[in-house]
């Protein structure tokens, strides 16, 4: 009995801290930052190195290294190969929080235009946190394997095409708003 | 001690009908029934309901059983008219949001069903408090789903207007205060009976000040929901407007640019 007593009272106190906290005003704004456009943000331009970097992490450029280099060149080799990899997927990991910055962006500004459904985003985001977490830990062990980076980087690139995709429905749809706008002022500017 | 607190009431409860009624009649002469017709259905439902209750006491005497059962039964229909204002209300926030909404109303649903299960289920099963405990559970619920809305627009950066804003502050106060003053009245009972009822209408009438803040003024006409164009005059416009924008680039470029070689 007392149990449920405090566990009403704490639920209520919970939820009145949710509200002053929802209720204020954010410190930033949803919107991306300023000076970047939403097209610019939709790139993922850290997946155009993943060829460079799966060569790097190549079984085969390893074994050639250590057959013909020093050890203390060896273990520079690993270090650096460690060092690029955990970059590039910091990068990646940048570049899918940008992604979905936009989505979330596009869902808000455009309501008819459904980037990415919530519930596709949520599964994206665990599918890429979960991987990013395991590529992580592999590199760190010094075996990463080739195919989960790129699927980690697949993951990216779809939603990068799906954003872009959906930024170009939303510019058409501007243009045509435009346009039966124009028509109906009657004296629309004719163009050809 | 306690027939000062029972004029008391009656004063707290004449205030409360007085104040509906000035709301009433804010919200038709304002003509925000048009924006909140659920909201206005309950407001009408719950004055109405708190005159019979009234009436039934003074008929039967306060401490009649009838009574008491009259009084909780008018009680769960007045929060089940309050539960649809509140999904009004979440649906002008964010219904027009089409993919956020998706979300939202599965996890807010989900949320209400699973606080309403287990309000009910938190303690022994007694007849004597079913009643307090679903009325516990559903404002326990309505406080969720309204806190719920609220994190959801912050997520998403949702700009939200000052009335709705208002009211939802008005509908989760009153919802919190009331699951505490409902977890009060099961542990101490007859203690604390006296007490419960004044402080479960002043804060009605502090919602009741809330909401007559947030609808002081004619709200604009509700944004209809958007008349789309059929997809396929979309299709077929598109690929003109694209051809159009590209010809009208080139001019640009020619204007901006006059050296370039013409053909």
């Amino acid at each position: 009995m007392n149990l449920y007593f405090y566990f009403f009272l704490g639920l209520i106190g919970l939820l009145l801290i949710l509200l002053i906290w929802s209720l204020r005003k954010p410190r930033r704004s949803a919107r991306p930052h300023q000076g970047m456009s939403l097209p610019e943000e939709c790139g993922s331009r850290h997946t155009a190195y993943l060829p460079q970097i799966q060569q790097a992490l190549a079984k085969e450029d390893y074994e050639y290294v250590s057959r013909r280099a020093s050890r203390e060149l060896l273990r520079r080799f690993r270090t650096e190969r460690r060092r690029t990899a955990l970059a590039f997927l910091a990068g990646l990991r940048e570049d899918f929080e940008n992604l979905l910055e936009v989505a979330k962006v596009v869902a808000v500004l455009s309501p008819e235009v459904v980037a990415l459904q919530e519930f596709e985003k949520l599964r994206l985001t665990w599918q890429f946190r979960w991987g990013f977490e395991r590529v992580r830990l592999q590199i760190w062990m010094g075996h990463a394997q080739l195919a989960d980076v790129s699927s980690l980087a697949n993951v990216v690139s779809g939603l990068s095409v799906r954003m872009q995709r959906a930024i170009k429905e939303l510019g058409e749809r501007a243009a045509l708003a435009s346009k039966l706008g124009s028509s109906l002022d009657g004296g629309g500017v004719h163009t050809v | 001690m306690i027939v000062e607190l029972q004029k008391l009431q009656q004063v707290v409860w004449g205030a409360n009908v007085l104040a509906a009624v000035i709301l009433f009649i804010l919200v038709v002469s304002r003509q925000n029934y048009r924006a909140f017709p659920a909201f206005t259905l309950y407001l009408l439902t719950n004055t109405a309901l708190s005159i019979w209750v009234f009436i039934a006491y003074k008929q039967w005497g306060i401490n009649s059983n009838a009574a008491w059962w009259f009084a909780w039964g008018m009680q769960v229909i007045a929060t089940g008219a309050r539960a649809l204002a509140v999904s009004e209300l979440c649906r002008r926030i964010l219904a027009r949001y089409v993919g956020i909404w998706n979300l939202a109303w599965r996890i807010l649903l989900s949320c209400a069903t699973v606080l309403l299960v287990y309000s009910w289920v938190a303690t022994e099963y007694q007849w004597k408090l079913a009643v307090i405990r679903a009325e516990r559970g559903l404002e326990l619920a309505i406080a969720a789903v309204i806190v719920g809305v609220f994190v959801f627009t912050r997520h998403y950066g949702v700009t939200v207007e000052p009335t709705d804003r208002w009211m939802g502050v008005g509908y989760c106060l009153y919802s919190c205060f009331s699951v505490v003053n409902n977890t009060l009245l099961e542990r101490y009972l007859n203690r604390y009976v006296p007490i419960w009822n004044f402080l479960e209408m002043l804060a009605f009438l502090a919602s009741l000040l809330l909401w007559t803040w947030a609808l002081r003024k004619k709200l604009p006409e509700s944004a209809s929901s958007v008349t789309l164009l059929p997809e396929a005059v979309y299709s077929t416009l598109t690929p003109e407007i694209n051809v159009r924008l590209e010809s009208l680039n080139e001019n640009l470029k020619r204007l901006w640019y006059p050296e370039v070689k013409r053909p």
